[in-house]
């Protein structure tokens, strides 16, 4: 009898994994791809943010575009993987270019405390995208441009 | 395509004299669409005659690079002088007496050359002058003894 218990217990632990490991995990088919697929975003994310230091509002709307055209990477990098996740990395992408595109839009007001705000909004939504990838793939916003040059002061 | 060659008054006359007769080929490229050079080391001898060819292998993202080698110690002020610059100010870096070298801006698929005189042994940082790029897009040109 408890060894059937054991069994049923291993049984329930297997199938819990099971249901688990796609949440926890989320291993893309192409892990290259959408590691590169998030640092061309978190990239571009950066650039916005050194525009706006300089107030350089009028080039944000590029910086939006550019934006918008690299998302194409991360949607190439996971074109293979299950419908479902892909759904999911769609709705957090979505979420990331609206953000980027009110970027632009609060850009032309010049204010700089509005297009703050809209670019700490779309570092929010770049962290609930990288969030649904592990770990070792992620490039966070604001974590892709390190101090000006190793190399040379 | 587009090809600059640069006046190089600005190098030392002991390179201009010395020439080391040698001429180089040197290729590199952006690191596909990311703010990258690949590679971001390059060497060769003083005093060559220098031709490189700037590959952009961007694929997704619009955006321009070039490559620009200034003088050691110049290419914070040279990147933030781009990233200040408007597209009105008319600055571009061959005007810029910091800068040593550079192609024109090129997109996506595209590459451009530059041809120059290679500037006495040391290292000479490049980068690209594109506005925002220059702070996370750069390398080292190692200048080496002819």
């Amino acid at each position: 009898m408890s060894r059937l218990v054991a069994c049923l217990h291993l049984l329930a632990a297997a199938v819990g994994l099971c249901l688990i490991m796609p949440v926890l995990a989320a291993e893309p088919q192409s892990p290259d791809m959408v590691k590169t697929g998030l640092h061309i975003l978190a990239g571009i994310y950066g650039d916005m943010d050194r525009k706006l230091t300089a107030e350089q509002y009028d080039r944000l709307p590029h910086e939006n575009q550019e934006f918008q055209e690299g998302s194409g990477a991360l949607r190439d990098a996971v074109a293979h993987d299950p419908a479902a996740f892909k759904d999911k990395v769609e709705a957090a992408l979505k979420d990331c270019l609206a953000a980027a595109q009110k970027v632009a839009d609060e850009s032309k007001s010049h204010d700089k405390s509005k297009v703050s705000a809209a670019l700490a909004s779309l570092a929010t939504s770049m962290k609930a995208l990288n969030a649904l990838f592990p770990a070792a793939l992620r490039s966070e916003p604001g974590t892709v441009d390190p101090p000006w040059v190793k190399h040379q002061k | 395509m587009a090809a600059v060659t640069l006046p190089i008054g600005c190098l030392s006359q002991a390179a201009l004299a010395t020439p080391s007769g040698k001429h180089i080929a040197l290729e590199i490229s952006s690191d596909g669409d990311l703010l990258a050079f690949k590679p971001d080391q390059l060497s060769c001898p003083a005093g060559a005659a220098v031709h490189l060819t700037f590959h952009h292998t961007g694929k997704y993202v619009s955006q321009d690079h070039d490559w620009v080698l200034t003088r050691p110690g110049a290419a914070e002020a040279v990147a933030q002088a781009a990233l200040e610059a408007s597209e009105k100010s008319g600055w571009t870096p061959a005007k810029d007496p910091r800068v040593l070298a550079a192609t024109t801006p090129c997109g996506k698929g595209q590459h451009v050359s530059v041809d120059f005189t290679a500037p006495p042994p040391g290292d000479y940082p490049f980068l690209c002058t594109t506005a925002g790029h220059g702070a996370v897009m750069h390398g080292v040109l190692h200048v080496t003894p002819g």
